[in-house]
Formats: C-alpha cells, sequence, structure tokens
C-alpha cells in the first residue's frame, strides 16, 4: 500500500512537472534506443548463435596466407585430405566446394551459388528436408545420377511450389539432374544456400598443384578448445609446409566460427567499437538524468529536511526518490524498445538488401526476446544508477545544517565538485566518441571517394559464366566473347566494350610467385600478388595509364609466350632497380610457365580500399592467353554516367541469353553501385556512428548546458553581489567562462587521447583514419559547443537588474 | 556642502502577473557630501528599492537622479558598472560574503574589476580596509569560519575598500546580535566620522539614533525628513 502510494507520488511529480519529465524521457530514451538497438543487431547479426543443436561447436577452417585470413574455399583438397586423416579435435571434419550454377529449364536460366556437400554437411546443420530426401554420399561417387536439393526459394520461383517437383531434371551446367528433395524456406546452410549437389572433389590422381580449393568444417568435440584445436591445426600445417615448401610457403590454417569467418576478423574490433559507443552515450544518458534528478532534490532539499526532522526514516525518502527514476526510465525503457524496433526493421529493409551478398539465414535483425530481457536489465540498471546517487546524496545531508543554513541558494561545495566532475565526464565521454565517429566517417568518405585506378562513373558491369561442358575450349571461349562485344557495341548506348576477371572495387585472386633470379631458398617465402585476367582493349576501355611499355595486343596469343602487364605496385615491390620490361615470374603453386612483363601502369585497387589492398602489387594477365569462362564484361557508356542510360541491364541479359541460353548476364549494375555495394558494410557501420557521434553531441550539449545553467541559477546571487560592487558584464562573462574553461582543458586532456587510442585502434583494422583536421577540429568543437552552453545561461542571468539577482532564492 | 546625490520625482513600478506595485512615488531627496543618512518605515514601504536605485543596482521608472552633478539615469550598464565599482559601497543585511572566496579576496573582489590598479596597489587596500574593520588577522579565512560580526565587519571592509564616496547599508545589523551590532555601528560611526557619507536602512532605533538625519518612508512616499535629534526628541515626549 505504501509503495502504491510512493509510485503514485512520483507519477503526480512526473505529471506536474511536463518540462522536466520531457527532457529526462528524451535523454533517457535515447540513450537506451541506441543501446538497444545496437544490442538486438550485434546479437541478431554479428554474433547470432548458429541455430543448430551443435551450433556453438562448429567451425570453419580457413587458410592463412602470408598473415592473410582468406575465407570460404581456402583449403587446397589435398591439404584437406591430410588434415581429415589426422586432425582429432573434429568429430566431424568435412569440406563442401562452392560454384556458380546456372539452372535452366525450358523457359528460364538463372544463376545461383551452388554448393557441393556431403552428408555431414546436413547433418551438422540439423537439415530436414521438406520434400524427398537429402544428399548422400553415394550421390557423390562417380556414375552416380546427378542429383540436386533445391530450396524453398528456387521451388517457389522455379516451379511455384509445385508438390510433385521431385523426380523432375534441371539443367544446371547444362546436365539434367534430377531433384530429390526440397528444403524449408528457414534452411539456408551455410550461408544464404540455395541449391545443393553432390560433393566429388578429390585429390586423387589430381597433380597437387592444380588441387582444387575447398571450404571446409567441422564441429569440435565436446570440451576441445578452439585454442586447442587451432595448436593442432598449425601443426600439421606446418608438416605440410614442411613437406611441400614450394606450394604452402607461409601457409596455415585456423579454425574459427561460421560468424567471424563470415564478417572478417575486423569484426570483433568494430563490435567492440559499438558497444563502447552505446556505452558512453548510455552513461552521457544516465549523468544527465541523474544530474537532473539530483539538482532536482537539491531544490528540495528543504522538504527533504523537514521531513527528516520530522521523524521520515531515511530509507522511505530514498524510495520515494527512486521511484521517480524508475518511472523515467521505465517510460523511456519502453519507448526505447518501440523506437529500437521500427528502426531495426528501416535496417532490415534498407541495409541488408544493399549488402553485396545476401545476409546469413541465422541473421534476424530484430526485437527479440533476448534483447527484451536486456532492456528490461539495462533499463533497470540505469533507473538504479540514476536514481540511487541523488536519492542517497540528497538525503545524507545534515538535515539541521540545512535548516538553519541562511544562505540562500548558494551552491554547496560537494555539490559543486560533483558539477564539475559532470562536466569533465561530459567532455571526455563526447570527445572520445565524436573523435571516434568522425574517424570512421573520414576513413569511409575517403573509401567512397578514392581513385580507383579506373574509369568508374561511366561503366556498366556484368558477369557471366559460361558452361563447361560447351566451352572446353579456349577457342569457343574467345569466340563467345567476340561475338557478345560484336553485339553489345552495335548498340547505340554502348561505346566500347571489354572483359576482366576481376572488377575494380572487387576483390581478385591473390597468389604467390617467385620472380626470376631471385633465390628463396630451401624454406622460400614467396611474396605474393593480385592477378586478374583482362581483354586486350581492358586498359584503353578504363582510361588506364600506361607508365611504359606496351599493354596486350593481337601478339599475345595462346600458343605464343605469356605475358603480363603490371602495375606501379608491382614494379615498385619487386623491381629495387626499377626495371620492369623484359623481367619474368610465375605462380610459385602451381604451373610452371614463365609470365614476361610487358608493360607497367597504374596501380588499381581490388577490394574495399583500405590501405592493404591499396597497397598491393597486381599483375594483368591476358585473357587472350587463358580466357576463362566466368568473366566480367565491362561496358562503357555513351553517357557520362552509366546511372542514366535506362534499360541497360534488361538488353544486356537479354543480348547474352540469345548469344548463349546458358549463360545468362548476372550482377548487372554500373561500376559505382558494385563498389558501392562492396562498401556497404562500411557505409553502414560509418553511418551509425554518425548517429552516435549525433545523439552524443545532443546529450553533452543539453547535459553541460543544464549543469551550468543550473550552477549558474544557482549563483544568480553570487552575480547580483559581483554586480553591486561593479563587475560589469564582461568580467561575469569572463569569471564562468574561465572556469568551463578549467573542465574543458582537463576533460579534453583525458578525451583526446581516450578519441585517439580507439581511432588508432580501429586504425588498424581499416576502419577509422585520424587526421590533424579531426583531432583538432573535434575539439574544437566541443570547446565552442561548451562556451555556448555557457555562454547562453549567463547571457540569461544578466538579463536581470542586479538588484533582482540579489533577492533571487 | 556640496550635493552628493539628487533624486527628483523618483517613481518605481514593479510589474508583476498583472499586479502593479507602486513601490515608490514621487521621491525627491538630497543627499550631501558627509552626510549620515538613515531610512527607516514599516515593512514593504520601499526601502530597499530607494537603495538600489541610490546604488544603481535598479532603474527607476521614471524622475531624474544626479550623482555628484552628473546625470545617471540615461548611462549605459556598463557606465553603471564603473560607477557602481567606483563610487558606491555596498553593505547588505545577509552579508553576501562569497563563500568559494577567502576574507582577503573577498574584499579584493571590487578592486579586481578596476583596470587601474596594479596588484600591491590591490594589496595594500585591502590591508588597510581589513585593519580599519580589525579583521586583518583572519585574511585566509573562508567566510563559513567566521562569525556572523565578523562576515560583516569583512563586508564593511569590502564597501570601503575602494574608497567610495557613498556607502550604502541596507539593515547591516538585521543579521546580528546586539554586541555585534554595536560593533558594526561603531565601525560606521567611525567612518562617517573619517567624512564617509552613508545611507542606511535600518529598523533599529539605536542604530537609527547614531546619523544625523532620519527619512521616514510610508508606502513609497517620504513622509518626514528631519535631524535625528528631533526625531527621537518627538518620540521621546509621546
Ligand atoms: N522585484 C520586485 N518585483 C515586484 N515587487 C517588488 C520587487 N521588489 C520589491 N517589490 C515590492 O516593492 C515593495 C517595496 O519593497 P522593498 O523591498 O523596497 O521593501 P522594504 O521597505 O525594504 O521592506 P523590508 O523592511 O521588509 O525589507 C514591496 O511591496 C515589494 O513587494
Ligand atoms: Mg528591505
Amino acid at each position: 500500500m505504501n509503495t502504491l502510494s510512493d509510485i503514485n507520488f512520483a507519477l503526480r511529480t512526473l505529471i506536474k512537472n511536463p518540462k522536466f519529465t520531457a527532457l529526462t524521457v528524451f535523454v533517457m530514451t535515447t540513450g537506451l534506443t541506441l543501446c538497444i538497438y545496437m544490442f538486438s543487431f550485434i546479437h541478431g547479426s554479428l554474433v547470432a548463435p548458429l541455430p543448430f543443436e551443435k551450433g556453438d561447436r562448429i567451425r570453419a577452417v580457413d587458410t592463412i596466407k602470408s598473415g592473410m585470413e582468406y575465407q570460404g574455399a581456402s583449403v587446397r583438397v589435398h591439404d584437406f585430405e591430410y588434415l581429415k586423416e589426422r586432425v582429432q579435435s573434429y568429430e566431424v571434419f568435412s569440406a563442401y566446394t562452392v560454384n556458380t550454377v546456372n539452372i535452366s529449364t525450358s523457359d528460364r536460366a538463372l544463376k545461383f551459388r551452388g554448393h557441393y556437400v556431403q552428408e555431414s554437411f546436413f547433418e551438422i546443420s540439423d537439415a530436414k528436408p521438406l520434400l524427398g530426401r537429402l544428399i548422400t554420399n553415394d550421390d557423390g561417387l562417380s556414375g552416380a545420377e546427378p542429383v540436386t536439393v533445391i530450396s524453398h526459394t528456387i521451388w517457389q520461383n522455379m516451379f511455384a511450389g509445385d508438390k510433385n517437383v521431385l523426380g523432375k531434371k534441371l539443367r544446371i551446367n547444362t546436365e539434367p539432374t534430377t531433384i530429390v528433395g526440397v528444403m524449408p524456406d528457414s534452411y539456408q546452410f551455410p550461408s544464404a544456400g540455395r541449391i545443393w549437389l553432390p560433393y566429388t572433389t578429390t585429390a586423387k590422381g589430381i597433380a597437387r598443384k592444380n588441387g582444387r580449393s575447398v571450404a571446409v568444417y567441422g564441429v569440435l568435440k565436446p570440451g576441445i578448445s578452439d585454442e586447442q584445436a587451432n595448436i593442432e591445426l598449425r601443426g600439421l600445417m606446418a608438416e605440410l609446409e614442411e613437406t611441400y615448401p614450394k606450394l604452402n610457403s607461409n601457409t596455415s590454417a585456423h579454425a574459427w566460427t561460421f560468424q567471424a569467418a563470415a564478417m572478417g576478423s575486423g569484426t570483433q574490433i568494430v563490435i567492440l567499437a559499438m558497444e563502447l559507443s552505446v556505452g558512453f552515450i548510455l552513461l552521457l544518458a544516465c549523468i544527465n538524468v541523474g544530474n537532473l534528478l539530483f539538482s532536482r532534490a537539491i531544490e528540495k532539499g528543504k522538504e527533504t529536511a523537514i521531513r527528516t526532522a520530522l521523524g521520515a526514516p531515511r530509507a522511505k525518502l530514498v524510495m520515494q526518490m527512486m521511484w521517480e527514476s524508475t518511472l523515467i526510465c521505465i517510460i523511456s525503457g519502453v519507448l526505447a524498445v518501440l523506437f529500437a524496433g521500427l528502426w531495426l526493421e528501416l535496417t532490415n529493409k534498407g541495409l541488408l538488401s544493399s549488402f553485396p551478398f545476401e545476409p546469413p539465414f541465422w541473421w534476424h535483425v530484430q526485437i527479440t526476446q533476448t534483447s527484451i530481457i536486456a532492456a528490461i536489465v539495462i533499463t533497470l540498471v540505469t533507473a538504479f544508477i540514476t536514481g540511487i546517487l541523488p536519492a542517497l546524496k540528497a538525503t545524507s545531508g545534515d538535515f539541521n545544517a540545512t535548516l538553519r543554513d541562511g544562505t540562500r541558494g548558494a551552491q554547496s561545495k560537494s555539490s559543486g565538485r560533483l558539477s564539475k566532475g559532470i562536466v569533465i565526464a561530459e567532455v571526455v565521454l563526447s570527445c572520445a566518441l565524436l573523435l571516434l565517429s568522425t574517424g570512421m566517417v573520414y576513413s569511409v568518405n575517403q573509401q567512397n571517394n578514392i581513385d580507383y585506378g579506373t574509369s568508374v562513373e561511366n561503366i556498366f558491369t556484368a558477369r557471366v559464366g559460361l558452361p563447361e561442358a560447351e566451352y572446353k575450349s579456349d577457342e569457343k571461349r574467345l569466340q563467345y566473347y567476340q561475338n557478345l562485344k560484336a553485339t553489345l557495341i552495335s548498340e547505340p548506348e554502348i561505346s566500347a566494350v571489354s572483359f576482366t576477371q576481376g572488377l575494380p572495387g572487387n576483390d581478385v585472386p591473390y597468389r604467390t610467385i617467385s620472380l626470376e633470379g631471385v633465390d628463396y631458398g630451401s624454406k622460400p617465402q614467396y611474396p605474393s600478388s593480385s592477378y586478374v585476367g583482362v581483354a586486350n582493349n581492358y586498359f584503353s576501355v578504363m582510361a588506364m595509364n600506361l607508365r611504359e611499355g606496351r599493354t596486350f595486343d593481337s601478339r599475345d596469343k595462346i600458343d605464343s609466350p605469356l605475358t603480363a602487364v603490371v602495375t606501379d605496385n608491382f614494379v615498385n615491390k619487386f623491381f629495387k632497380d626499377g626495371v620492369a620490361l623484359g623481367k619474368r615470374f610465375k605462380f610459385s603453386d602451381s604451373d610452371n610457365a614463365w609470365y614476361t612483363v610487358i608493360g607497367v601502369v597504374n596501380d588499381v585497387i581490388y577490394g574495399q580500399p583500405i590501405p592493404l589492398n591499396i597497397e598491393k602489387p597486381t599483375a594483368f594477365l591476358s585473357l587472350q592467353q587463358a580466357p576463362t569462362r566466368f568473366v566480367a564484361v565491362v561496358i562503357k557508356t555513351t553517357a557520362n554516367d552509366a546511372q542514366d542510360v535506362t534499360g541497360l541491364p534488361e538488353m544486356v541479359a537479354n543480348i547474352t541469353q540469345k548469344i548463349e541460353r546458358d549463360a545468362p548476364a548476372y550482377d548487372v549494375k554500373t561500376l559505382r553501385s558494385s563498389i558501392m555495394a562492396r562498401n556497404a558494410g562500411m557505409n553502414f557501420i560509418s553511418e551509425l556512428f554518425i548517429v552516435f557521434a549525433a545523439a552524443s553531441m545532443v546529450l553533452a550539449f543539453s547535459g553541460i548546458y543544464g549543469v551550468m545553467s543550473n550552477t549558474i541559477i544557482q549563483k544568480t546571487q553570487e552575480i547580483g553581489i559581483k554586480r553591486a560592487l561593479g563587475a560589469d558584464n564582461s568580467d561575469i562573462y569572463k569569471h564562468f567562462i574561465k572556469q568551463g574553461l578549467k573542465q574543458l582543458v582537463i576533460g579534453l586532456c583525458i578525451g583526446v587521447p581516450i578519441g585517439i587510442m580507439l581511432v588508432t585502434m580501429l586504425e588498424k583494422a581499416s576502419l577509422a583514419q585520424g587526421s590533424l583536421m579531426i583531432y583538432v577540429g573535434v575539439p574544437a568543437f566541443i570547446s565552442f559547443v561548451i562556451l555556448l552552453a555557457v555562454y547562453y545561461p549567463v547571457s540569461r542571468a544578466l538579463k536581470m537588474e542586479p538588484c533582482a539577482a540579489l533577492r533571487h532564492e | 556642502m556640496k550635493t552628493l546625490i539628487k533624486l527628483t520625482n523618483i517613481k518605481k513600478v514593479f510589474s508583476t502577473d498583472e499586479v502593479e506595485t507602486h513601490a515608490l512615488s514621487d521621491i525627491n531627496l538630497e543627499v550631501k557630501q558627509g552626510e549620515y543618512l538613515s531610512i527607516a518605515g514599516p515593512s514593504g514601504c520601499g526601502k530597499s528599492t530607494l537603495l538600489s536605485l541610490l546604488g544603481l543596482l535598479d532603474t527607476s521608472s521614471s524622475g531624474s537622479y544626479t550623482l555628484d552633478g552628473h546625470d545617471v539615469v540615461d548611462i549605459n550598464a556598463k557606465q553603471r558598472a564603473v560607477i557602481r565599482n567606483k563610487e558606491i559601497g555596498f553593505i547588505f543585511q545577509s552579508f553576501n560574503l562569497i563563500s568559494e572566496l577567502t576574507v582577503a579576496e573577498n574584499v579584493a573582489l571590487p578592486l579586481t574589476y578596476r583596470k587601474d590598479l596594479n596588484k600591491t596597489e590591490r594589496t595594500d587596500l585591502v590591508t588597510a580596509a581589513l585593519e580599519k574593520v580589525d579583521m586583518g588577522h583572519r585574511t585566509k579565512h573562508y567566510p563559513s569560519q567566521l562569525s556572523g560580526g565578523q562576515q560583516q565587519r569583512v563586508a564593511v571592509a569590502r564597501a570601503i575598500a575602494g574608497n567610495p564616496s557613498i556607502i550604502l547599508a541596507d539593515e547591516p545589523t538585521g543579521n546580528l546580535d546586539s554586541k555585534n551590532a554595536e560593533l558594526v555601528m561603531a565601525l560606521l560611526d567611525k567612518l562617517h566620522a573619517e567624512g564617509a557619507t552613508i545611507c542606511m536602512v535600518t529598523h533599529d532605533p539605536r542604530g537609527a539614533k547614531r546619523a544625523d538625519r532620519v527619512i521616514e518612508i510610508f508606502d513609497g512616499r517620504i513622509v518626514s525628513d528631519s535631524p535625528t535629534s528631533e526625531t527621537y526628541i518627538e518620540e521621546a515626549v509621546a
């Protein structure tokens, strides 16, 4: 009953002070929304558990080559089979391969990433087919009937959910394949799986250097730690390196979770940065609300003192004050869950669809039970923190002194110290957060505006994959390129057409090379280079600069000696004397053919524009000499901006389909949008951090403003006295600005190093970039904001006549 | 003697929430240099308001005010601050020392707003003022470490440190016991004897008696203005 009346009392107090209530709820909602959003996002995506019985023990095993963490199909099948025979840490150790598959029915052709899997693949992922059966190991034996299991999506899209789909045939890469199973909508293992085929890759009868790469996964035995598993892997890989020094130079492997593998190893740091940021923001919110509650409690100090004098137990007074903060936090918590839910919804629509890859199926970016529980916990903790301290502080004073104290409104020493501490804390937090955010935004901005080394705006791109059976010979492939180019170029919107294996801004393979005449010793540490096959006219179509020598032309034929055009980075890294033309290199891990450098061109950035990729050497190889079945078509438009050309995707799709029914163009888009998609994750994160920065600035400003105007209101009388003694306005401003400056300087002295530390930490993961401009600009901006927060309340106090200020209670 | 203060037809109206308070009406007052004026009257009659106007802490609604021959109605805030600083010394009922500053710093405060004094000159003035009020031994103390009487003596020192031409005191003994009140009054006597012009609001007849001249305010108007001796003789007779 008593509690109820306490709640009632607190509620009435809140309703009676709508401004105060609105402000505190706003501040708290901001902090909680960001927190709940971030929590739900991180837990629904980046660290979401695999929804399988043994999900927490499933690991991907990937290659580390010269320090680079590879991901996906990264282990040579020979190495995999060697490991499989020996590993002890796993109860399941298996592999699958990934391949683009062209599927065609009588009227349509589509392109998917196909997963070639074994039985264990389905076992570990708790797979239960919706219709039919799963793929068994027998399906992979040579001579077995070609079969496939299709996803719910394909079943719906291509067969309109036909219940009699089992036994029907799909032309998969031109081979008629029988459908034996349909998976439920929820099943998309390993990430966004759409179609599954039997695993047939083997090391038997294949030369080691020609061995395919496979994606390796395992289930750790219970009780085996990642550390143990990795020690074992490293040991076995070292054995392989010992035995095959050429192929396996600098090659090791590690086991990591599918989640980490999906996002790369920078994820941990991003998560940390996000959590730190929302933590800071929530802290700011708590400080602000705590301070507002505290100054209210101080205002009511006399009332509290009278109550104490009348015998109210302290616990009761504390409880009463606590209810207020609890109500504020509960209201804010409910609002925050709503806002966070809406925001997550938007994220689902906006971000996840802009990603270049389909988000893993175990991502559920939404408010879940866990996030509700987290929200409740966070809310209660903040309610406690923001309530208990002010309440204890407000009731702890000598009530007798409060009653006797005639010095009206004079700020007590300890509450003065407290507000100074608050200002310093706000400066520290907002400064660190602002530095971090601007560092990230700056680097993303740099990445988005970087020069990729080729034309970008007027380029349209598409990919095609020729069916293996019909395009076995190089001549047929070259013929296809020729046809496609000729057809496309006859369109008026298209001014040039070329081909490449990899587009700027997109990832291309990276391999170890050995240079002619260099002795790498018995334990070779080969350097690596990116390599990209391109058509003869690629360099001119993409407006690249030829530094010296020549680019590919009709002299570089299938049967003539192999040639390469290398980039500036390549020359700087490998030819210390600066002479590149005529030098030879080969790929150390496979064939023995030498490539002769015939030209040098400017650098092109492949992958995300992070320092690592910007500094990578690249060798361009001639598609003419090694035509591949999978190739990207680059289409230069007559318009300056490829985006302005309408109907091009449909036209390209039609033309490609006409030329080769089984090779429809896919990923038809402007080069700019393919680059932007590549950066979508970073853009998203940087947008988040802009929100963080804005929120922290608003909170810090309102907090500091609140503290300052409180302090100044409490010092109104002092201002009156000083003016009576002859201080003019500038004297008063000077006094308070000097006071604010002290706290500002202390705050910046702590906040700037923390911020720089955070930026440096993210710099290592290429997620942020510091610059003098930021390190000077951010503190300057904060100083400006703080001065504003001081100036405004002082100027308000100065509007009063000094005698009114003197009378001020 | 030269006329220091001349108020003509001063009116002060406070307008708050639709209520208009005529705090002062038709005030005409002259104060000569070296005079010791006491202002009396019932609570709420406008004594403090009058003192605020005299001290340029507030502006009148109408009327004219010349201070030492200069019109001070139409001057800007900065000039008013300079006059408060140089010409006027305030003593308040509730001492109004600044709690974060030491005794010496409090006394030095008005001097720090002057641009024409260097540090040693300031220190000398502070020391002299504190000696005058017999508080020279407490310079490093904070106000909270002093008794009420001591605090008020420090406040007097602060008021006189810059050698102002007028001292304005609003019930300077109102918060003091009789012994301390006596001390502060004696101090004002001494200042007066040394030539200071003093305007003091007081309820205390014993204090008022020390002044040369008493004006009585009732409901915002001056209802009597007479030398001290006469006032108290009449009272004694009645
Ligand atoms: N800032 C103000 N706003 C509105 N009314 C005011 C203001 N200051 C003073 N008053 C009113 O003006 C009148 C005179 O006030 P003043 O403080 O001068 O009285 P006083 O004579 O000093 O009284 P006391 O002896 O109690 O100190 C009072 O009625 C008061 O309510
Ligand atoms: Mg008064």
